[in-house]
């Protein structure tokens, strides 16, 4: 049972603190990824485990030994290091690089042995490369070059693995077969696995757990689905995320989001009728360009209005998948109300949401400019019987305005919004909901 | 490829190293023998074993030399001497260059690189100009020995003067030592304007010249040759790792730091012993490390051997010239060594690329 215990550990670079009492253990089995920020301390981390940077508080405890206590070649047995990226000098083949994992097996003045190959082959075949073992090094592709790392650092028998942003060279081809490669000897070998990442998917996707580092201090540790919330992705990158996790690979999945160029809110508050994923775009953009927005009704698990609850905006909203309540078409009338324009985004239509339309109406009677995008496409987006397709084309004929795409209706909705300012000049009014 | 192939390949390369050896001591036997006959005075092969195998003690007594004792002293004196102190320089510094060029993972680095030349330099025209050393070490060995000195000396200051707390980055150990060599040679140069008539031998010196070597230069140079090379080659294993970097070197179980010293230690040794015994030779410890390189491959297992061969061969054939193109005149060893190794080297790089380090 391998136990690796980082305890209390403070490092420095000269009089630069880079790790502030770092403190976890890992146990063998785990895959551990540690992400953060360039200049976090993710590295020196595995420097201070790997033994290359002694930590000038606290240290390391392998099974209860200190590993600052033991012997080069006693570490090199149990504990191997892949390195982000690895100098090629020289003409030395890709066996030849790999047998150098066998360094702390075999006595000064004795040759590589018969059983010494066997174990290079056995690895070399594991990980793909026995067939160019007798290529040199320099003439391999970057993947085969890393998978040759690996290699080397498996001949070392080890129990625990280092790995430094292992893939981050690579093509995403290659990233996965490497680290499918090492999450199954993590399963079948039960070692012990830390790995720096840059990429939150990647750690997402193989990690048991995730160490968040911030100014060389552990900012948030625990199983994925607990440290990556978009919370503490801002905290520790000041970046705007959405996490998911993705229907069909069941993965956590972090996007990060733009920031909005233009924060000045503007006087307008739009109200979005839409649905099935065609307003979260829009949604975003109007956010972005400083409108207030609004949208209903949505039924709860819709994309839209998943959208929504990610960028805060205020809703009126539905049970899943059942038709619109009068309860809730109320709400969103009241909402429309309050609005300064509404905008129609290209949906479906069917008798569970028609009442949409109605309330969208209902705005317009009430003298709400009220905008219709047409992708022109409305005969298929209609499963009413043509009762949506009648009321988009009497909305059109009693003023709605109809344009082509997101571009022409922000140039609309900047008119609306320069004529609002003037009129807010002469009258105080026509607030935003607020 | 089958797995068998690549396995049986790995295992015959260790018989086909052994061959390597045996073919280059053979090729060394025939250079010094054709280097012993050659001279002033043509003495044939056959007569020169004769003359040699009746000083060995014991076997000696087996044969009867008829040479006469003027070919005897010729042989035993005055070539034989200068032909092994060429060896073991040859020997001395090609080692050195491929320890340097490992440690370093640097292509440019010499024997010299970190402050050697400059400093024995210093110390041999110190001698010569002003006699500095000729009451204490004796005229025999007051050049020879006041360059060993400052060569340690020099090497000891720019390691100190590389010291981070308790490591010695290779960078920095570098540059220190480009810094040291070239403010020694500007001293040198100082001392050079005031040398007066003693110019010229100081000259030669620094161009590197295997005339003064005699029975008690070989005396000084040879256990420090034969202990630092073998010490080497001792850890020509943890050499070929230190290429992959340090850090690495230090992850598969290399003591780096120990290694760095013993192998600086080890290179100084052997490159200021032959330094003061035959000057400051160029390009031997540059050039060859690399022909062997692109001969036998990178592992230093093979690569120590072969280039040490490789290096007295050239050495012994290039001083023979030296003695021998413009009789009576001698030309400084070094000037040979330049002269060839330079267009030969841009040769053998041009010719192929790819197995000079990349």
């Amino acid at each position: 049972m391998v136990n690796l215990r980082i305890s209390d550990i403070d490092c420095y670079y000269g009089s630069i603190k880079a790790l502030d009492n770092i403190n976890f253990s890992v146990r063998e089995g785990e895959f551990v990824g540690i992400l953060g920020p360039n200049g976090s301390g993710k590295t020196t981390a595995l420097r201070a485990i790997s033994r290359t940077l002694k930590p000038r508080v606290g240290t390391i405890f392998l099974d209860d030994q200190n590993i600052y206590d033991m012997e080069n070649r006693e570490v090199a047995k149990t504990v191997a290091v892949v390195p982000q990226e690895s100098i090629s000098t020289f003409d030395f083949t890709a066996l030849d690089i790999v047998l150098m994992g066998r360094n702390p097996y075999i006595d000064r003045f004795r040759q590589e042995s018969r059983e010494d190959l066997a174990i290079a082959k056995r690895v070399m075949e594991l990980t793909n490369t026995w067939s160019f073992a007798e290529r040199p090094v320099n003439e391999l592709s970057g993947g085969e070059k890393q998978r040759v790392i690996i290699a080397r650092a498996l001949t070392q028998e080890p129990k625990i693995l280092l790995l430094d942003e292992p893939t981050s060279h690579l093509d995403i081809g290659n990233q996965l077969e490497i680290m499918d490669l090492i999450k199954r000897l993590c399963e079948t070998k039960k070692l012990l696995i830390i790995a720096v990442f840059h990429d939150f998917n990647l750690a997402a996707r193989y990690c048991d757990s995730i160490i968040l580092l911030k100014e060389g201090k552990i900012v948030a540790v625990g199983k994925s689905e607990e440290t990556l919330t978009s919370e503490n992705v801002r905290k520790v990158f000041s970046v705007d995320t959405i996490v998911k996790k993705h229907p069909v690979t069941g993965f956590l999945h972090v996007i990060p989001v733009s920031r909005p160029l233009n924060q000045k809110q503007k006087t307008l508050s739009i109200h979005l009728i839409s649905g099935c994923g065609t307003g979260s775009l829009l949604m975003k953009i109007l956010k972005d360009e400083g409108y207030f927005v609004t949208a209903g009704v949505l039924n709860l698990l819709d994309t839209d209005q998943e959208t929504a609850q990610l960028l805060k905006i205020p809703i009126t909203s539905e049970a899943p998948f059942s038709p619109i309540t009068e309860e809730s078409h109320t709400a969103n009338l009241k909402m429309i109300s309050k609005a300064n324009a509404v905008v129609i985004t290209p949906t479906q239509f069917g008798d569970g949401n028609l009442r949409n339309l109605e309330a969208a109406e209902s705005g317009l009677k009430k003298g709400i400019p009220t905008v219709l995008i047409d992708n022109g496409s409305i005969e298929e987006r209609d499963f009413t019987n043509g009762k949506a397709t009648k009321y988009l084309g009497s909305l059109k004929s009693k003023g709605a305005i109809t344009v082509k795409s997101n571009n022409e209706l922000l140039e609309l909705l900047d008119k609306l919004e320069r004529k609002n300012n003037k009129n807010s000049h002469h009258r105080k009014g026509t607030n935003p909901v607020k | 490829m089958s797995s068998n192939e690549a396995e049986s390949a790995y295992f015959k390369r260790f018989a086909r190293w052994k061959l390597i050896v045996l073919i280059l001591i053979l090729a060394l036997i025939l250079t010094i023998t054709f280097a012993i006959t050659v001279g002033p005075k043509q003495i044939s092969p056959i007569d020169a074993y004769k003359i040699v195998i009746d000083k060995i003690p014991f076997i000696g007594d087996l044969i009867t030399s008829s040479s006469s004792s003027m070919e005897e002293a010729v042989i035993i004196d005055v070539r034989l001497p200068r032909i092994l102190g060429a060896a073991l320089v040859g020997i001395a510094l090609t080692v050195a260059g491929v320890v340097l060029q490992g440690l370093f993972r640097n292509p440019m680095a010499d024997p010299y690189l970190i402050g050697i030349s400059a400093g024995a330099g210093l110390g041999a025209s110190l001698s010569m100009a002003f006699g500095i050393g000729l009451s204490f070490f004796g005229v025999l060995y007051s050049i020879p020995l006041m360059a060993f000195i400052f060569a340690i000396g020099t090497v000891f200051l720019v390691y100190t003067l590389s010291k981070t707390g308790e490591e010695v980055p290779m960078l920095t150990l570098l540059l220190v030592g480009i810094a040291v060599n070239l403010f020694l040679m500007a001293i040198n140069s100082i001392i050079r304007l005031y040398s007066g008539e003693a110019v010229h031998a100081i000259l030669a010196w620094l161009f590197g010249t295997l005339v003064p070597c005699n029975w008690n230069y070989v005396k000084i140079a040879l256990p420090f040759v034969v202990v630092g090379v073998a010490l080497i080659y001792v850890f020509a294993r943890d050499l070929n790792i230190m290429l992959l970097g340090e850090e690495q070197a230090h992850h598969l179980g290399v003591d780096t730091e120990r290694l760095k010293k013993i192998l600086l230690v080890s290179a100084t040794l052997i490159t200021a012993a032959a330094v003061s015994i035959s000057g400051t030779i160029g390009f031997i410890g540059l050039i060859i490390p690399h022909i062997a390189r692109i001969l036998v491959g990178p592992d230093h297992r093979i690569l120590i051997p072969s280039s040490a061969l490789t290096g007295a061969i050239v050495l012994i054939l290039c001083d023979t010239a030296a003695r021998t193109i413009s009789r009576p005149m001698e030309l400084p060893v070094g000037i040979i060594t330049a002269l060839l190794g330079a267009p030969f080297f841009i040769y053998l790089v041009r010719r192929k690329k790819r197995s000079v380090i990349r």
